[in-house]
């Protein structure tokens, strides 16, 4: 099928973008285009404006700040995977985005764009989630940092207004904690059936930080706070139990590929192989 | 080996270079001035009545030229003589979500589209009929009134005394398979672009040339005329490239007709593409099938008896249905020595789009279940699976207990193969945990010894012309389709000519310009229109002869073609003899000059030169159309009587003038805790005659291979409802390069005696064995047998929790993949479902969908 009409604006500064964002109200931003356009062929979105953001310099960059990194929103999949800066401060973040979709996917898609479309079977969720993420939020009203922990609310929907444009995202220096992410590809789109991202701090003896997030499983990713707080002073051996904990609190998702109990197996035995790769038990 | 210069090299496809730099031409790729884009109504119900039509809201339309129904053209048809049963748009019913109710020709597929949602169509919704073995029960509401019990057809064959030799054997092995259903998806969407010679004093429109991405265009033209009720020589079916078909453009699509009745319609072009959507809804794919097997075999492993009762979940028109049923139980024989068999086939009406020929046409699934029972007979005889096939092997020449003829048989060959290059007897089971060796076995036919319409006309006709200029032009009406027919064609005709590749043009499936072909499918090209190639091209390479042996002062039988230039006999071996300086140069005088005046002096002075030699392909050509005039040769093709199969009802279908052999062995692991499975390697030998181009034949087994393993791993068109619910390639996956296990591809040439240079079949017989190598290394890995595909994780788990005694995966319906009962209803995406047409409100599931919170 083919796009129902819209117009296009492709402004140079945010602030022209903001202004037009709210100029009508079903103004959208288009960034990477690559859940956006395929929504718009299928007519499940008929914006009237689409407003795209490539054009504006200054929203594609990795930087060390601090102790933290940040990444501007017109980051692609393919730069973070590159990246030495994350490579070495925060690895978790290039593990995920390479296994997302394929190479042209990762060539064009964006992390503002990802993490604004709220798939409930995208990657970074899971990702910003298990890292404590902090995604930025510009507004005609100024800037507002909001906690990857507040940001997803459900399928397709997270925390930011229809006025606000993501401009960064910005996650701590993992150096000294180990991470892992795990995923089962759906064989034809290459979202996650599962995805489970681990953040972890341990001895052999005593686990000190976790920190376990979830995508693929139920309508928006989410941090599996029953495997932490089973895990959190224990030592490693409590791994298995507590990953079978992992989907015991949420609305687990069937489908035609996945039931609603093959997914959430699916997801104990991912969420257990992640936290034994990044505690090195397994590899 | 052979002494062919071009047969049997590794040659690059003639039209490579157009595909790979963008410049060839396919369907979608055509315009015309003037041409309307034409978009299609789809029904939105799975079976219902058609009230009313009113397109007056989108006549209104600006920008719409022309809106046609079923009333336009109402004469039915279907790609077979006893199935004409479709209409291109539907007349009074719709019998399956995605039917077609009317079409739309404007000036922008936009408008088109636009204008598809102000058709206002009232339905009458009827029961509908989703599972086979419920549909055959049905009493009302049948699909089709003059389809008793909604099936289309059922065999019920004897041969020898199954119940003797079931009562006599030592073991019987007996299991229910269930093989859900598959789609082509090749790459190129269908297309058609249809254009009427319109008179300009009447306005009345005259000859009609449709281009179309079609595997069969002389059935196309056919079916045309009938739909259309034009005679067929008004009639111009040309095909352009074409990028892929796997048998899903083997029969007439309904847009094919749909394009041409709006273009009468609207008196301009009309060019009508599908989107992958409805490539889904057009579907003819593999139908979903129960097969109950029973087999009987004596303690040594020797087959004795095979009872098999195949039901095929056929959709709602019979399109190759009763092909396919009969080639279910026809291709139990002509694999292994089978003396007795029963077959009941039957071939059901539902509301789902109908199912077709898809490559490996009516054996892969039967070949799953066989394969998969043999290999389950094998462990419980304490017999090495690749043993108990040889035990059973036939021992041609011989004529089956069902009727086919099987001269040349590389199978044992290949089973020796796999086994060897496996290393089958060291590793099989000593891979480690999870880890598996499983073998199968497999063929198919060279094409179909009778054509689906009965007639005594040639299968296949090829005319040749060579003029002064040296060229060799072949008029063939074989589809190339990616498969490299083409190629062949060229091939053939050099290597019998003695030219240069280079030399010979192809001008392929223009039913203006090409003798009849009836089509690529059922892998009958190569042996078909390859030897129709070959007998057109002796025949011109005669006439050649005769005029080269005066100038030689020789026999025309001691003149010998080979690598352009022409030879008397014995001065042709090993090197040739130095050249004669005139010759050489008149050859490059003429190459240079262009211009019949100074060829002709040239010519003149050869005749006084007197005695040659030998000549150069170009002279010799010369020399001929000097004694002849133009050259032209004509070969055709139809199989022997011997080939043709029995007397009984259905014998038909299954006979073939020759059957290509497989065997394949392919080593998997298991992840036991995802129920995951990973093919690391296949090995995978194919008898195909004579490799005329080996490396074409490795791409089609490798290819046969990719299919195979998608249809055992992932791909199933998943329905509720009569609704499928994975209608694109991000829901339906289908192998790539990107995800293939390494293939080792092993030629074996039996040189049949009929097939041109020996050559059979190598495009779809290998398909069928991998899905049962892949199920039984399963087995040898982990010990389950799976009787359901795909094995995809979750059924894989499933079955491994049941083998454990742990607690069970309960899978939607509660489903056992290792004793399937029936098909299964699926719930459904919430976000990988594809849009699809909307539910119509009393469908119960909308409410389900919309109490559930909405379904986006
Ligand atoms: C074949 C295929 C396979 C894929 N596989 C995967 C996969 O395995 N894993 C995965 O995670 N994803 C996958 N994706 C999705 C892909 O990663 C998308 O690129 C991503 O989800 C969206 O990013 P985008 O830049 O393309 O955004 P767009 O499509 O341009 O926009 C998406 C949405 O976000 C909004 N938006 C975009 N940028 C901003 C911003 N800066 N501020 C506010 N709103 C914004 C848009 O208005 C729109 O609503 C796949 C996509 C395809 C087509």
């Amino acid at each position: 099928m083919i796009a129902a009409n819209f117009d296009y604006e492709s402004p140079r500064t945010l602030s022209e973008a903001l202004e037009l964002l709210s100029s009508r109200e079903d103004a959208k931003i288009l960034a990477g285009g690559h859940s956006l356009l395929p929504a718009m062929k299928l007519r499940l979105a008929t914006p009237a404006l689409l407003v795209d953001i490539s054009r504006i310099s200054g929203l594609n960059y990795i930087r060390e700040v601090g102790d933290r990194v940040s990444i501007g929103a017109m980051t692609t999949h393919a730069e973070v995977v590159s990246s030495d800066v994350l490579q070495r401060s925060s690895p978790l973040l290039p593990q995920a985005a390479s296994q997302i979709g394929d190479t042209q996917v990762r060539n064009c898609g964006t992390i503002g764009g990802s993490l604004a479309q709220a798939h409930p079977a995208a990657d970074y969720p899971a990702v910003v989630l298990a890292l404590d993420a902090e995604i930025v939020a510009v507004g005609r009203g100024g800037e507002r940092p909001i906690k990857a922990l507040d940001f997803f609310t459900g399928m397709f929907s997270t925390a930011l207004r229809a006025d606000e444009i993501i401009t960064e995202v910005r996650v701590p220096n993992t150096e000294g904690q180990r991470v892992a992410y795990k995923k089962h590809h759906h064989p034809a789109s290459g979202f996650a059936v599962v995805g489970v991202a681990v953040r972890l701090k341990a001895s052999a003896e005593r686990i000190d930080t976790v920190a376990v997030g979830i995508t693929g499983v139920s309508h928006n990713a989410y941090r599996a706070v029953a495997v932490e707080d089973s895990l959190r002073g224990r030592p490693l051996g409590a791994i298995a139990a507590a990953a079978a904990r992992v989907a015991n609190d949420v609305d687990v998702l069937g489908d035609y590929y996945a039931s609603a109990e093959y997914r959430k197996h699916l997801a104990a035995v991912l969420t257990r192989r992640a936290l034994e790769q990044a505690a090195g038990v397994r590899k | 080996m052979s002494d062919f210069s071009i047969i049997g090299k590794r040659t690059a496809m003639v039209d490579a270079a157009g595909k790979t730099t963008g410049a060839g031409k396919y369907t979608d790729d055509l315009t015309l001035p003037g041409m309307l884009i034409g978009k299609i109504l789809h029904s939105p119900f799975p079976h219902a009545r058609i009230k009313r039509i009113d397109s007056s809201r989108a006549r209104a339309l600006e920008g719409v030229v022309a809106i046609v129904t079923g009333k336009d053209a109402p004469n039915p048809y279907g790609i077979l003589p006893v199935g004409h049963d479709e209409h291109a748009l539907a007349l009074d019913k719709v019998r399956y979500v995605g039917d077609n109710v009317a079409c739309v020709a404007a000036i922008s597929e936009a408008i088109a589209e636009n204008a598809l949602e102000l058709i206002d169509v009232e339905y009458e919704v009827l029961p509908a009929y989703f599972d086979p073995e419920e549909s055959m029960k049905a009493e009302t509401d049948l699909i089709h009134e003059n389809k008793l019990h909604n099936i289309e057809k059922d065999y019920h064959h004897v041969f020898g005394d199954p119940e003797k030799a079931f009562g006599e054997a030592d073991y019987v092995a007996e299991g229910r398979f269930i093989a859900n259903e598959v789609t082509h998806a090749a790459m190129e969407p269908h297309s058609t672009l249809a254009a009427f010679e319109i008179d300009s004093h009447t306005g009345k429109p005259g000859r009609l040339t449709v281009w179309s991405s079609t595997q069969v265009p002389y059935y196309l033209q056919h079916k045309l005329s009938l739909v259309l009720d034009m005679p067929m020589a008004q009639i111009r079916v040309i095909k352009p490239l074409v990028g892929g078909g796997f048998g899903g453009k083997s029969e007439v699509i309904p847009l094919e007709i749909i394009a041409a009745i709006a273009a009468r319609a609207a008196k301009a072009p009309v060019k009508i593409t599908y989107t992958r959507e409805e490539v889904f809804w057009a579907h003819r794919g593999r139908p979903r099938s129960i097969i109950d097997l029973k087999t009987a075999v004596k303690k040594d492993g020797a087959i004795t008896a095979v009872k098999a009762r195949v039901v095929q979940d056929g959709g709602a028109y019979c399109s190759y249905g009763v092909v396919t049923i009969l080639y279910s139980g026809a291709l139990l024989g002509a694999l292994y020595d089978i003396p007795n068999i029963q077959y009941d086939g039957y071939r059901v009406l539902t509301n789902k789009p109908a199912c077709g020929a898809m490559r490996g046409h009516g054996t892969v699934n039967v070949r799953f279940a066989f394969e998969s029972q043999l290999d389950e007979i094998a462990a419980r005889l304490n017999l090495d699976p690749a043993e108990i096939r040889r035990r059973n092997l036939l021992k041609p020449p011989c004529v089956t207990i069902n009727g086919l003829r099987v001269q040349s048989y590389g199978l044992p060959e290949c089973i020796q193969q796999v086994v060897e290059r496996s290393r089958w007897k060291q590793r099989k089971g000593q891979l480690g945990k999870a880890s598996g060796l499983g073998i199968a076995c497999s063929h198919y036919v060279s094409g179909a010894a009778n054509s689906i319409i009965r007639s005594d006309m040639p299968h296949s006709t090829v005319n040749i012309k060579i003029d002064r200029d040296g060229g060799v032009v072949v008029y063939t009406g074989a589809s190339e389709i990616g498969q490299g027919s083409d190629t062949m064609t060229a091939q053939i005709a050099a290597e019998t000519l003695g030219c240069s590749l280079g030399r010979v043009k192809v001008v392929a499936a223009d039913t203006d310009l090409t003798p009849i072909d009836i089509g690529s499918y059922s892998s009958r090209v190569t042996f078909m229109a390859g030897n129709a190639t070959l007998r057109a091209a002796e025949q011109v390479k005669k006439q050649i002869a005769s005029a080269a042996a005066r100038k030689m002062n020789c026999a025309p039988e001691d003149v010998v073609f080979r690598e352009d230039k022409v030879f008397r006999k014995g001065d042709t071996q090993g090197q040739s003899p130095t050249p004669l300086e005139p010759t050489q140069a008149a050859v490059s005088v003429s190459g240079r000059v262009e211009g019949q005046i100074l060829r002709g002096s040239l010519q003149q002075k050869r005749k006084e030169e007197g005695q040659k030699y030998f000549l150069t392909f170009e002279e010799a050509v010369v020399a001929a159309i000097d004694f002849h005039g133009a050259l032209t040769g004509t070969g055709s093709y139809a199989p022997p009587p011997e080939a043709r199969g029995g007397k009984h009802k259905g014998a038909g279908v299954g006979p073939s003038p020759a059957y290509s052999y497989s065997a394949q062995v392919a080593e998997v692991s298991v992840d036991e805790d995802t129920g995951e499975v990973t093919v690391h390697k296949v090995w995978a030998a194919h008898d195909c005659g004579r490799a005329l181009n080996p490396v074409s034949v490795e791409g089609q087994i490798i290819g046969s291979v990719w299919m195979g393993m998608g249809q055992a791993l992932e791909e199933e068109m998943v329905w509720k409802d009569g609704m499928l619910m994975n209608p694109g390639l991000l829901e339906y996956r289908s192998p790539s390069s990107t995800e293939s296990p390494e293939v080792e591809p092993i030629i074996v040439e039996s040189v049949d005696p009929e097939g041109p240079f020996g050559a059979k079949e190598c495009s779809e017989g290998s398909l069928a064995a991998t899905i049962p190598a892949i199920a039984n290394a399963i087995y040898d890995a982990v010990g389950i047998r799976l009787h359901e595909s795909p094995f995809t994780p979750e059924r894989v788990l499933a079955a491994l929790r049941a083998r454990k005694g742990a607690k069970p995966i309960n899978l939607t319906e509660g489903v056992d993949p290792t004793a399937p009962r029936r098909f299964r209803e699926h719930g459904g995406a919430l976000w990988f479902r594809g849009k699809g047409p909307e539910r119509h409100p009393l469908d119960p599931a909308r409410r389900e969908a919309a109490d559930a919170g909405g379904d986006d």
